[in-house]
């Protein structure tokens, strides 16, 4: 019989746009999450599927690639980076630039350059540090009205206190 | 008496469905199509001597961009390649935890596969939609994986990059029932569409003999009837321990590409189950340091990839930096039978064909 | 209810009292007809704003998505939005295109359209003007839009556009060959061809019931000249990028995707008169009634276009002319048998319902038979390249 495929089809997508509107109701008359935060939809086929940006938030995981920023000791408040340059020598883009002062176990950072134009977020570089220094925030609103892609220590150590992170790859179950 | 004459037509590298920047070049007579010339490169970004300039670990992200929806897929084949040439050993829980994210990565593929050339044929986006919704939930397995959800970077060579969290088990089997749903949904949905067999069944022909004259490999060879798959005929990783089919079709055409592209999201979901039930265990990987430097030689080794057999080809001369680094493109040896799949059909089809061909420009051009 | 139902005709009684009070008879008249060809027209128009807004919502409901919803609360003002942004576009002209016939085609496109809407019966006696060939008017007016698409075509100096001219041409000119004959089916058994008697004659049972036949011939035929799936090869976003308005920016292009959706809400307006008896149903009032069916078909092809893939061109004109020409002559013929043999009543719309199913069935396997042998044919050649490939023919 020549239209039974496409009558087929047709159920399962009147079931689709049934399944919506059903859902909506259950949820009336809350539209957008609590608070703004959204968690990840559950398993079933049918209801709105959307996230409503900007009123809705994801979290992301743990171990989610955002910009770099700096760690801080927590007693003392300063930068862990030593300026070792493992991160510049590690990055496959030339994306760091270290500058350093001090030699042996006071050495210090004095200039530490990131073009956030360039990172492709690989995380190479956290992962050759070995004093603690530099982790992948969850910054991902990144877009900006100017060409200012070039952060400092300053800008990378304010998005690190917003996190409060206080060791490198605290999410990978990595302990260094 | 009347004469007709043929006009040339591009489709351009501008064009809502050519997958990318692709370009055709169409010799018509009437809307019969005389003549086809593929013409790519324009999406050429050097990638092979980029990787030379770098170390074996540093041109791992480059491999997640080669063919940028199955990341994982080609980092899998770098990491088995590099191990090959330096003779390192992979602990057996990494060995799980690759075939998992290959086997997720494969269904991911074939659901925008099938989503898109839906979209081609003219649904109005439904299919589309319908795919990328299972599609994101196995994208957020990827994310709490790996950190990122396509460029994942994940399945380094010595084994990967981190453990599996504690929620993805858990998460990844309360979802292969549901993906298991899915799939009969989009059999009963797409599968008996009586204008989408009229426009498929018939349509893109590929003899068996042609397509191994043309080195296709992948969903398209199996369509064809030839039952070849490179998880079985050189078995890397730990697959020889899985129990699976290789489904093949026998007319070869867009239907039977489509039909087995389905098969194998069922035989991706087997494997799935059994691996995560029988995961042990241990390390996730043997320590390789990151300026390796692997014994003077060469080494080629392939994977199946959802699209074909993805190759690495490294020649080392003693140094951190390969000197050589090559991939054999399975979108690009897939190409390579267009024009004779597209003789004789009408322009409508052109981009049918190309749809069920499934490739990514990235993979053609690097 | 009598009130409800004739709210519209008393405001207009109204009206016409307040303007024979200070102007002469011949003068008030006038004045009655230029507010009736305004309000028609503004009807148009509205008619666009509202079918654009449910499309939308309609489609992303089918995708589980929420369709527009930032402009204005739940969206409803994105119509408005759309406008204002086509209007501020920039309005190109190809250079070696045929500046006259390319200006020409959008205004022409239009005026049919808005026309039709004279003999739509909107209600119990609200109709633009009651013609007694109100049939052949409709298929007359439909058929100038097909010459404006040429123009189109022909007029914007592209390769794309001509072979979207020239297949809009193919498309519509078949399609209107069963269109015709369903619609002479139901002037058979209504007895006349003004659309208000044709509601009238549908008091006991709607047409749709009695042809089902012609009822769905009429369906896909208008679809067909609608150009919405699945028969949008024209617009096909996947080959020929959007074929004969493919040169057409601003406020051109906004008088094309104006004259789809003011033919979309008259080919509806049309089944709802021929097929489901028009405004004919009890309690409500009937203008009610009539937006109800409309809105019901409205939607029925709005679902249709948001699932299923679309034909190509040659399988779409051998659809036509080899399975709806020859189903739509057989149906003429029985009804005309059986209409003149029995009385309308219960045995008359029994004995045709029965036999239109049996000539549907028919159709069905006949075209089922087909698709079949195709599939065989397709794996026969594909054993055969396996057997010359292993040699064997087990593979």
């Amino acid at each position: 019989m020549y239209g039974k495929g496409i009558a087929k089809g047709l159920w399962v997508t009147l079931k689709h746009l049934w399944g919506t509107y059903a859902k909506d109701i259950k949820k009336f008359p809350r539209r957008y999450a609590p608070g703004g935060i959204a968690k990840r939809p559950d398993y079933d086929l049918y209801g709105i599927f959307t996230l409503q940006y900007p009123e809705e938030r994801y979290t992301m995981f743990p171990r989610f690639r955002g910009a770099l920023m700096h760690l801080r000791n927590p007693e003392t408040g300063e930068p862990n980076c030593t300026a070792c340059g493992a991160c510049e020598r590690a990055c496959p883009h030339g994306v760091i630039s270290v500058e350093g002062e001090g030699k042996g176990k006071d050495r210090k950072v004095t200039a530490y350059r990131y073009d956030l134009g360039r990172c492709i977020f690989c995380r190479l570089c956290v992962e050759s540090c070995n004093f603690n220094a530099i982790e992948m925030s969850h910054e991902y609103e990144l877009a900006r009205y100017k060409k200012d892609f070039i952060l400092q220590l300053d800008d990378l150590l304010k998005i690190g206190d917003k996190y409060g992170i206080h060791k490198t790859g605290e999410a990978w179950g990595v302990t260094e | 008496m009347l004469k007709t004459e043929t006009i040339t037509i591009n489709m351009g590298p501008q064009h809502p469905s050519t997958h990318g920047v692709f370009r055709m070049v169409l010799t018509l007579n009437g809307e019969t199509i005389v003549d086809l010339k593929p013409m790519f490169g324009y999406l050429h970004r050097g990638l092979e001597k980029t990787s030379e300039g770098r170390t074996y670990l540093q041109a791992v992200p480059f491999t997640d961009r080669l063919d940028y929806i199955c990341s994982m897929s080609n980092n899998f084949a770098y990491a088995v390649a590099v191990e090959k040439l330096a003779g390192i050993e992979v602990p057996i829980r990494a060995e799980y935890i690759r075939v998992i994210m290959a086997e997720l990565t494969r269904l991911v593929n074939h659901m925008l596969a099938i989503g898109f050339l839906f979209n081609d044929l003219g649904a109005w986006y439904t299919p589309v939609v319908y795919a990328f919704r299972e599609r994101e939930r196995i994208l957020d397995l990827f994310e709490m994986a790996s950190g990122s959800r396509m460029m994942c970077n994940y399945i380094r060579p010595g084994g990967v990059s981190g453990d599996l969290p504690a929620e993805f088990l858990p998460l990844l089997r309360k979802m292969i029932p549901h993906l298991e749903n899915f799939v009969r949904e989009i059999r009963d949905y797409l599968s008996d569409n009586e204008i989408f067999k009229a426009r498929a069944v018939g349509v893109g022909f590929l003899p068996a003999d042609m397509a191994m004259a043309y080195s296709i490999t992948g969903p398209v060879l199996r369509a064809s009837g030839v039952k070849y798959d490179v998880r079985k005929a050189e078995p890397y990783s730990i697959y020889n321990q899985f129990e699976f089919d290789v489904p093949t079709q026998v007319a070869g055409d867009v239907y039977a590409r489509y039909l087995q592209r389905l098969d194998e999201m069922d035989e991706s979901l087997k494997i799935l189950r059994q691996a995560v039930e029988r995961i042990p265990d241990g390390e996730y990987a043997t320590k390789v340091p990151s300026r390796l430097r692997p014994p003077k030689g060469e080494a080629y080794a392939r994977i199946e990839s959802p699209k074909g057999e993805l190759g690495f080809y490294l020649v080392s001369d003693g140094s951190p930096n390969p000197y050589r680094w090559r991939n054999r493109p399975p979108s690009l040896i897939n190409l390579s039978a267009l024009r004779e799949m597209c003789l004789g059909h009408k322009v409508a089809d052109v981009v049918t064909i190309l749809g069920s061909i499934d490739i990514t420009l990235a993979d053609v051009d690097r | 209810m009598q009130v409800l139902d004739d709210l519209w005709i008393r405001i207009a009684q109204w009206l016409r009292g307040v303007f024979d009070s200070f102007l002469p008879p011949w003068a008030a008249q006038l004045v009655m007809d230029v507010l009736g060809i305004l309000l028609l027209i503004v009807w148009g128009i509205v008619v666009v704003l509202a079918f654009t807004y449910m499309e939308r919502k309609v489609i992303a409901r089918v995708g589980d998505r929420i369709g527009p919803n930032r402009a204005g609360p739940l969206g409803i003002f994105q119509a408005f939005a759309d406008a204002i942004k086509m209007l501020t576009k920039e309005d190109v002209t190809p250079t070696n295109a045929d500046r006259a016939l390319f200006l020409a085609a959008p205004i022409v496109i239009i005026i049919p359209a808005v026309l039709l809407y004279a003999v739509l019966p909107f209600g119990r006696g609200m109709v633009g003007v009651d013609l007694s060939i109100a049939v052949v008017f409709v298929v007359a007016m439909g058929g100038i839009p097909i010459l404006t698409m040429l123009m189109a075509g022909w007029a914007s100096n592209n390769k794309y556009a001509l072979l979207g001219g020239f297949r809009t041409v193919a498309q519509l000119i078949s399609y209107e060959v069963p269109m015709v004959v369903a619609l002479l089916t139901v002037v058979l058994l209504a007895g006349t061809m003004s659309t208000v008697g044709i509601v009238e004659a549908q008091a006991t049972f709607p047409f749709a019931l009695v042809t089902p036949v012609a009822f769905v011939v009429y369906m896909l035929a208008g679809l067909a000249e609608l150009n919405r799936t699945p028969f949008d090869l024209l617009e096909a976003d996947s080959e020929i990028v959007a074929g004969y308005f493919i040169e057409y920016s601003g406020m051109k292009f906004a008088m094309f995707f104006l004259a789809e959706y003011i033919n979309l809400f008259m080919v509806a307006g049309m089944i709802t008169t021929l097929f489901l008896a028009g405004w004919q149903w009890p309690i409500l009032p009937s203008w009610l009634w009539f937006l109800i069916k409309v809105i019901v078909v409205i939607f029925l092809m709005m679902w249709i276009r948001s699932t299923i893939p679309r034909f190509r061109i040659d399988q779409m004109l051998g659809f036509a002319w080899k399975a709806l020409v020859p189903l739509a002559l057989v149906n003429l013929f029985v009804v005309a048998l059986v209409a003149k043999l029995l009385e309308p009543g219960w045995a008359r719309t029994g004995v045709l319902f029965v036999s239109n199913l049996a000539l549907l069935a028919a159709v069905g396997f006949i075209m089922a038979r087909q698709s079949r042998k195709r599939e065989e044919q397709a794996r026969a050649a594909g054993e055969a390249a396996i057997r010359r490939y292993y040699g064997s023919p087990i593979r």
